[in-house]
């Protein structure tokens, strides 16, 4: 590998984060029954029509006061979103022809964001899609990692599984083949692509070596975060944490840190937050736009009911009678401290422990979006003992080879860490 | 900090607030059920509150009324009404005749408000205290809201009449913000607590009379915080504190209701209120700074009290990131 003194850190992505995030439930179904996917609810029946996408379309174009933002990405998610790859080029094609007819400044600042299996990757149709939106798409395939660690979550639904059958260990069937041959394709077209890799209890001990498999795979971001759910079990934490040194060592040692970047770490977790200057919201729920099939907004598609466990839908409008914007003002006003309990408050730790409004919704005593679900906290403490190991092992080598610190660091972010994966 | 036990007699009792009493069925709170209510307000050392209801409870009851100290709420139409501490009409009655050391809850409809407002203003020369509680604050429309910047200015010209006559009347909607230096607020579920007929506690009488039925949008109205039996269990009992709404900390229409119910059914969330109700507590907020000085210009007028800071919005939502 050539000599390189520079840190590859995480992607913040497109313009920092600054554009609005419109999301299009296209369709609650998947090929795939994921053990940890949080969407409690998919659905073969739930397929978004082009007519109710188009009125979205229009009164989001419409209404421009409620969509200030300089720019926008129109994002398609499932279930598997490129089951309706047609209806998604027909969506695209006519966002494209209303933000050009209505000369909204969107047309020059726009992109299609896509997070899909994978599976579908390689067919005609996605590839033809894809060759016409090239120069304004964001896609993602998602990868856990090993064959062993991303078949262990990530199996083909079955008919059975459809009438709540589990299928034995030894039927179930693995979707790793399936997606792996579509990375090279994938890796061709988006060189600086990402992956995102969930972390729930059972696949801990595979962490090591699913992102250093990924890294071979030409895969140069991985975009780690453990689920916010309540699956933790006793010691997954030291697990855990065994497994980010380890992983922490190969990056090191063999200089991955050059032209790779992993999320689990990050120079700025694990510090006190101040009360007043990082009172932020970690989340953008309220923020962005989600629509399902049948034309209700959502302020987050984890507000949905598919993606609910014991709560009913959080709608904040429809179609047809647009943005309710009172029921908008919550998400708008919140902040880390009331939604925090003291312990998170206090916690000396608390740079880059994140959270998913829609989880803390989903968990909280009332139907509240202010109570913060804390499942993660033993994991996220685990991961800032690794993450300060890194760092200080990373910083140690790097002044032995004579690298001046602000010289490596290539993006060191100026605020808290607020790497969202959802 | 918990100041004060509500106790809803019967299921017909009146509303004394913004929700609506739909119950026809007399459902009279057991002896025992009050004797354990009274005895939990005791011993939390809460000031109890009774809401009677339009007829005449049984003598017994009236001597466990009468076993603590208290206040009373009854309707117009109630044989209470003579001894109540606040009396609650229910829509407006040109005829009614009020006492002038009384207080008063006039419930009325924007529409009602806005059509009577010359009949209803002259009420404030026949009472001790008149708290005005718009029913459906949360259907006010712009052009409502510049309807109801006017009424106020009516109610203002007539007080501060009656104030420069040497009377003093109080008006809610006017008054209050002249004499507050912050927030007094409902506070239901963090200062106040009710009890219903079937013992068990509810945030405000509001949640215990919603249509088993009713549900806005996250479940269903009617939600319980425990019961003389259990005990009070609030969850997320911060939210109802203002330390935790994020508006109305940095407010100063220290007048204003905070309504959790109406919150609780216009954004889905008890510390967030809805854009109309603060649009109207800041047309009452900015009518009282004006009648501030109006009565000001006539001479001395609440001395130790500053002025009431001129400000350039209605809804401190569109001013949030100045804080």
């Amino acid at each position: 590998m050539e000599k390189n003194d520079e840190i590859k850190d995480v992607d913040r992505g497109w313009l920092n984060g600054a554009a609005k995030t419109i999301t299009f439930i296209v369709t609650k179904d998947c090929q795939l029954a994921c053990k940890y996917c949080y969407l409690v609810g998919k659905n073969e029946n739930e397929r978004m029509t082009l007519e109710t996408a188009k009125k979205a379309v229009d009164y989001i174009l419409d209404n421009r006061s409620f969509f200030k933002e300089e720019s926008v990405i129109w994002e398609f998610i499932g279930g598997e979103p490129f089951l309706e790859i047609e209806l998604i080029e027909n969506i695209c094609d006519y966002i494209k022809i209303e933000m050009f007819r209505r000369n909204h400044p969107w047309f020059n600042s726009y992109r299609f964001n896509f997070s899909t299996n994978g599976i579908n990757y390689h067919t005609s149709k996605v590839q033809n899609f894809i060759k016409k939106n090239w120069y304004h798409l964001s896609l993602g395939i998602t990868i856990d990692g090993t064959k062993r660690k991303h078949d262990l979550n990530r199996i083909w639904k079955t008919k059975e599984m459809e009438m709540g059958f589990q299928p034995k260990p030894e039927d179930e069937r693995g979707s790793y083949d399936d997606v792996v041959r579509n990375i090279p394709l994938w890796l061709s077209q988006f060189p600086k692509a990402a992956t995102k890799v969930t972390i729930s209890s059972a696949d801990i001990p595979y962490i090591k070596e699913s992102v250093l498999h990924l890294y071979s795979l030409g895969i140069h971001e991985v975009n780690i975060n453990v689920v916010y759910e309540k699956v933790w079990k006793e010691g997954d934490d030291v697990v855990f944490e065994n497994q980010l040194v380890q992983l922490a060592d190969e990056i090191i040692d063999n200089g991955y840190y050059q032209d790779f970047a992993c999320s689990f770490f990050s120079e700025t977790i694990g510090k006190p937050m101040d009360i007043h200057s990082d009172n932020r919201n970690w989340c953008g729920a309220g923020r962005m736009l989600s629509i399902d099939a049948h034309g209700n907004f959502y302020p987050c598609t984890r507000f949905a009911q598919y993606s609910l466990r014991s709560k009913k839908a959080r709608t904040i409008g429809n179609i047809g009678n647009g943005i309710d914007l009172n029921k908008v003002r919550p998400f708008i006003v919140l902040d880390r401290i009331l939604q925090s309990p003291q312990e998170c408050i206090d916690c000396e730790v608390a740079s880059g422990c994140g959270w998913c409004q829609g989880e803390n919704y989903d968990a909280a005593d009332t139907p509240t979006a202010y109570q913060r679900a804390t499942a993660i906290c033993k994991m996220h403490k685990a991961r800032v003992r690794a993450n300060n190991y890194y760092w200080n092992k990373l910083y140690r080598k790097l002044e032995h080879e004579g690298v001046a610190r602000e010289k490596a660091v290539k993006h060191v972010k100026s605020e808290s860490s607020n790497t969202i994966n959802c | 900090m918990l100041q004060y036990l509500i106790i809803q007699l019967d299921d017909t009792s009146t509303s004394y607030c913004h929700y609506y009493n739909g119950k026809r069925n007399r459902n009279l709170i057991s002896i025992d059920t009050l004797k354990s209510g009274i005895m939990f307000g005791m011993k939390e050392n809460l000031m109890i509150q009774y809401i009677l209801p339009d007829y005449e409870l049984p003598d017994e009851y009236y001597e466990v009324l009468e076993s603590i100290d208290h206040s009373k709420i009854a309707s117009s139409g109630s044989p209470y009404a003579s001894v109540a501490d606040v009396v609650v009409l229910n829509g407006w009655n040109k005829d009614y005749a009020f006492d002038i050391e009384g207080v008063y809850v006039l419930r009325v409809d924007k529409r009602t408000l806005f059509e009577k407002t010359s009949e209803i203003l002259k009420v404030l020369k026949e009472c001790a205290r008149l708290n005005i509680v718009i029913t459906d604050v949360e259907k006010f429309s712009d052009a409502d809201f510049e309807t109801y910047k006017s009424v106020l200015d009516s109610f203002s010209k007539e007080l501060e009449a009656l104030y420069v006559a040497g009377k003093t009347p109080q008006l809610n909607l006017l008054t209050d913000r002249m004499m507050l230096d912050g927030m007094n607020n409902c506070n239901a579920g963090s200062d106040s607590i009710t009890l219903a007929p079937d013992g068990r506690f509810y945030v405000c009488p509001a949640f215990y009379l919603a249509p088993d039925d009713e549900d806005y949008g996250l479940g269903k109205s009617k939600v319980s915080v425990g019961s003389l039996a259990s005990g009070l269990d609030i969850k997320n009992p911060q939210l109802y504190r203002l330390s935790h709404a994020p508006l109305c900390r940095n407010c100063d229409a220290y007048q204003c209701k905070r309504c959790v119910w109406l919150n609780r059914k216009t954004t889905y969330e008890v510390n967030t209120p809805s854009h109309e109700q603060c649009v109207v507590a800041h047309l009452e907020r900015n009518a009282s700074r004006a009648l501030l000085m109006d009565i000001r210009k006539h001479g001395t007028f609440l001395p130790e009290k500053e002025d009431i800071k001129e400000i350039s919005y209605l809804d401190p939502f569109d001013v949030r990131k100045e804080w």
